[in-house]
């Protein structure tokens, strides 16, 4: 065999076997699966309805409406306020209506002044005791004549409490305790009813509440009272207990914003309210996302 | 006897080369071909190489990854919802156009991330952050990217870089290495919500959700399960990857082209080496014929024969392979042409080049057994 291990062919084709070896090898070598760059939500049952879900304030968010459209002349509160029912949050313009009320309350002046002259003179002609100075038809029309005057007066009176009452409308008030979340609106700005973006935006933040969307095609498996853990997105090592509060009787479209003009509907979703109590140690905002599961 | 074969072999230097030439040459067109093949076959699911992930989970129409077929956005909650799903995350993918700051276009394959957890993110990062994927307008691009971006610059494109997917604005943020795709695009890495800002705007955008299974579930059984429960096609990672080749070897030209490559490289191995192991048995019938007339039996002579042939497949066979990698090598460096080379490549090869060897000896020894050592003296 000596005759073969002395040919350089023998070499050169052990070589391009090793190297064909080492090149096999080296390509054969698979990535393993890494570990995702961040732990996703981790479902934590073994039976779990999953679900996409948005934060509310308990007894949902409150779009501020305005009676009138109108140009706002003051703001009265700032974001995180908290509000007690009835405090005022915005002004309106009410320049016209004050205008209105001068000619108003001159006007009932005037019926004032114009009874108190009528009722004057009815009360000189009935301190006549001689009758036969007075006719009874002028002593009536005299007493008739009081009677309209304090009708136009009250008549007066009442358009001024009907203005007055138009003015106090202007201020918006706080219908319940609440914090503001969101204030849209700037003194000088003016202000439509019914617009799609509310002046402000006020919420209970004594409970945070989660409205979750279960795709219909789940919504099967969803009973009430089921419990849920929900995790905020960008934070999946903090779980929050969530508490059941109730399965909203209506299955709604479910829209996702694209940002584009159209907005499209993929399909509907049964949406299921939790809550939980807020810390400050595990901060939580209205409008945030998160994910849940709901146990089976 | 076997020494004196050697000899024999080794004696004639040119036929001797002649001979290991053309198995060399039959071993480095077959073996180049399929690496080619395998190459390719890589290239189609290149995207499943970058992205590793237990569990792809697609719209039922779907059979290989480079397709899309988008589904709803609350699929992936179904998905979650199926036992054993230990998460599942939405992600994007779609070819678009990469317009760059000089005018020139470019076609990118886009992929998008969940926007969380960055699930499928490359690993390799050769320059800037991933975590820097979070600031507004920002991408990865891979090495290739760099290159194709580079074309019309004077100075390669790199972090910090802008360039525009469909009119907004792509900020590179970090530079990482993948797999070259089968579509020829670089690979352009985005969060979800970007990628589906990026793309044009469809009714459904969701291309794939990917999943990963529970401690204790196996992979193969969450897909059946997701499957069963959701309707939708689930895949592991290897199903996937088989599904995605199978679909282009139905589909495409590719297997029927490089087939031919490998049987012409057979056919020209088995005349070239037949005809020169013949030629090389006939002049050196005298050889065999002295040795018969000293007493060798048939059985000797055949055994000699099978030993050159062997001798001169093994060496040919060597050499070739030797040949291949080098090449592919180089390749690689090159980058633009597939090239893998797995080990079930030089087996084929080697029982191939085996029968053509066993062939040439065949023919070989049914000429020397019915020698005459007469022979001798003509």
């Amino acid at each position: 065999m000596s005759i073969l291990f002395s040919r350089l062919s023998f070499y050169i084709a052990l070589a391009g076997l090793l190297f064909a070896g080492s090149l096999v090898f080296r390509l054969s070598a698979q990535d393993p699966i890494p570990q995702p760059p961040h732990a996703p939500p981790a479902n934590p049952y073994s039976h779990a309805v999953a679900a996409a879900g948005i934060v509310e304030a308990q007894g949902e968010n409150i779009a501020l409406g305005v009676p009138v459209a109108g140009l706002v002349t003051g703001v009265y509160v700032k974001v995180w306020d908290n509000v007690t029912p009835g405090q005022p949050l915005l002004q309106l313009d009410d320049r016209e209506l004050q205008a209105t009320l001068i000619g108003q309350r001159a006007a009932v002046k005037v019926a004032e002044v114009s009874t108190d002259r009528l009722r004057g003179q009815l009360l000189r002609l009935e301190k006549v005791t001689d009758m036969r100075a007075i006719t009874q038809e002028d002593l009536e029309t005299r007493r008739s004549d009081v009677q309209v005057a304090d009708a136009q007066l009250a008549n007066a009176r009442a358009a001024v409490a009907q203005t007055e009452a138009l003015v106090a409308r202007l201020t918006v008030r706080a219908p319940r305790a609440a914090t503001v979340l969101q204030v849209n609106t700037r003194p000088g700005e003016f202000v439509i009813p019914g617009t799609a973006q509310s002046p402000m935006i006020l919420g209970d933040l004594t409970y945070f509440q989660i409205r979750a969307d279960i795709d219909e095609q789940v919504a099967p498996r969803v009973k009430p009272g089921m419990t849920a853990i929900g995790f905020l997105k960008g934070d999946t090592q903090r779980p929050i207990k969530l508490e059941f509060v109730r399965i909203e009787p209506f299955v709604v479209p479910k829209t996702s914003l694209t940002g584009g003009s159209t907005e499209r509907v993929d399909t509907r979703v049964l949406q299921v309210i939790y809550r939980f109590l807020c810390s400050d140690s595990n901060p939580v905002y209205v409008g945030q996302q998160l994910d849940l599961y709901l146990e089976e | 006897m076997i020494r004196i074969a050697l000899k024999m072999l080794f004696g004639d230097r040119g036929k001797y080369l002649m001979l290991i030439s053309g198995i060399t040459f039959a071993t480095l067109l077959m073996a180049q071909g399929m690496s080619l093949f395998c190459g390719l076959m890589s290239w189609t699911f290149s995207t499943m190489r970058n992205v590793r992930v237990p569990i792809w989970v697609a719209d039922p129409q779907v059979e290989q990854c480079n397709d899309n077929k988008p589904m709803r956005d609350t699929d992936t909650t179904r998905v979650r919802s199926v036992d054993g799903v230990a998460w599942a995350v939405p992600f994007f993918q779609n070819l678009s156009m990469a317009r760059m700051q000089d005018g020139t276009s470019k076609m990118i394959t886009l992929i998008g991330l969940d926007n969380n957890t960055l699930i499928g993110a490359p690993t390799k990062i050769i320059a800037g952050r991933l975590e820097d994927l979070r600031m507004p307008n920002t991408v990865i691009i891979d090495d290739f990217g760099v290159q194709r971006f580079s074309e019309s610059r004077d100075h390669l494109i790199g972090v910090g870089d802008v360039f525009e997917i469909n009119d907004r604005e792509a900020r590179i943020v970090a530079i990482c290495e993948t797999h070259r795709s089968f579509t020829g695009g670089p690979y352009v890495f985005t969060t979800y919500d970007r990628a589906v800002q990026y793309a044009p705007g469809q009714r459904k955008m969701l291309s794939f959700v990917l999943a990963a299974p529970q401690e204790g579930v196996s992979a193969e059984e969450l897909a059946r399960r997701i499957a069963a429960q959701t309707g939708l096609a689930a895949f592991t990672h290897s199903e996937f990857a088989w599904s995605t080749i199978m679909w282009y070897i139905r589909n495409t030209g590719i297997p029927i082209n490089v087939g031919t490559i490998v049987i012409i490289g057979f056919i020209i191995g088995a005349v070239i080496s037949g005809q020169t192991f013949y030629s090389f048995v006939l002049e050196n019938t005298r050889h065999f014929a002295a040795l018969r007339a000293m007493g060798a039996s048939s059985g000797e002579l055949t055994a000699m024969l099978l030993a050159q042939a062997f001798l001169v497949g093994f060496i040919g066979y060597g050499t070739g392979l030797g040949f291949v990698s080098v090449l592919g090598i180089n390749l690689l460096k090159l980058g633009k042409v597939p090239f893998l080379l797995l080990w079930q490549i030089p087996a084929v090869v080697g029982i191939a080049v085996m029968v053509i060897v066993a062939i040439s000896a065949v023919i070989g020894i049914a000429r020397i057994v019915r020698l005459e050592p007469a022979i001798v003296f003509r």
